[in-house]
């Protein structure tokens, strides 16, 4: 099971292990999508081997500071690396980040 | 005052007041519309400029186009020093223009979300400051930004209605795209708003072109439905009332 970590600080705050990709969820407590989209993105990290994600939620509705840093603000938006996905993600698109972000972390 | 008349927020925009029985009224959406280069920002950026200086009224600026640096050094050349009023905690300026480096690239949009989010980060920045006046520049960025309009639609209208509560009075601007009947992208900008501002700047010959400012409607008012002329003078925009302009 991946790694699950929940807090509302600045994901760069948070980053220990290189290996580990950082994906970052923001949801409000009055959307309405916002569930559903931290569902899948629980269920698509949990089918990669433990520790491969760190998984940020950033609740706007208690830190509007960190979404207005990253100036997110239709919700639920998901980021990894520099790439965002609003709405419910499908799991597909979610793949697809995780592997355009690696591609572009290996190259460098 | 009774609960049947309308309070109102002065601009302090010289010669607009005249036209609109005294200011906006409170608690309303006013929408400002134009073709760009109009001065829609100039407009909506003195609004919160007097209300911070003239009316002890903060203000909060969110910017979805252009970057902060740029407004305040625009407006710094009509005698508007944004960011002594910043420091003054009169009014905050809230980035949320593409050119922020830390916001990421999107790269999809499924239609299920909302603007739960702008809306918490402009109400962190009211409450902070107790502010009264907001201005949102510009909504037709959102055009650009989503491609869910319906959901736009909707959201806009739950948007203003929570930023207008407890009388709080809120400008949006709007850009009419060149060879435009309507007052913005979404088609529903005069729906959004009680109150609907026009700004003009017609060619009306080869060398040169003719400011002007329409007030389209404005709740409980009767305000002139002429078209007056307007310029854009070293203070801001002045309006003059007793000039009917070219629209």
């Amino acid at each position: 099971m991946a790694e699950k970590a929940e807090s509302d600080e600045a994901p760069e705050d948070g980053v220990e292990d290189s290996d580990t990709m950082e994906i970052v969820l923001f949801k409000s407590d009055t959307c309405a999508f916002c569930p559903r989209a931290e569902e899948v993105v629980r269920e698509t990290i949990e089918t990669f081997e433990p520790g491969t994600f760190k998984l940020r939620v950033i609740n706007v509705s208690e830190t509007p500071e960190a979404a207005e840093e990253y100036g997110v603000f239709a919700l639920p938006t998901v980021m990894i690396g520099n790439l965002s996905i609003t709405g419910i993600p499908e799991p597909e698109m979610l793949m697809k980040m995780i592997l355009g972000v690696r591609v572009t972390t290996n190259e460098v | 005052m009774s609960e049947f008349t309308i309070e109102r927020v002065k601009t302090g925009i010289p010669g607009l007041d005249e036209l609109i029985e005294g200011g906006f009224p409170k608690g309303d959406t006013i929408l400002v519309a134009g073709k760009a280069g109009t001065g829609k920002s100039i407009l909506a950026t003195q609004f919160l400029y007097n209300g911070a200086v003239t009316y002890d009224e903060a203000g909060v600026l969110v910017t979805l186009e252009e970057a902060p640096k740029m407004i305040r050094r625009n407006m710094l050349r009509f005698g508007m020093d944004l960011k002594k009023l910043e420091e003054e905690g009169k009014l905050a300026v809230v980035d949320l223009s593409p050119s922020k480096e830390a916001t990421p690239v999107t790269i999809g949009e499924y239609p299920s979300f909302d603007l739960s989010g702008l809306e918490a980060i402009i109400m962190n920045h009211v409450k902070k400051l107790g502010a009264k006046r907001i201005v949102l520049d510009t909504l037709s960025i959102m055009a650009y930004k989503f491609k869910s309009r319906d959901i736009l639609r909707e959201e806009f209208f739950k948007l203003a209605a929570h930023l207008t509560d407890e009388g709080r009075t809120l400008v949006l601007t709007s850009e009419i795209p060149e060879q435009h009947d309507g007052l913005g992208v979404f088609d529903i900008e005069a729906f959004l708003a009680s109150g609907v501002i026009v700004l003009y700047n017609e060619k009306i010959s080869e060398t040169s072109r003719s400011r002007s400012i329409e007030v389209l409607k404005l709740r409980g008012s009767q305000h002139s439905s002429r078209i007056h002329s307007m310029r854009i003078t070293e203070d801001g925009i002045r309006v003059f009332p007793g000039e009917i302009g070219s629209g």
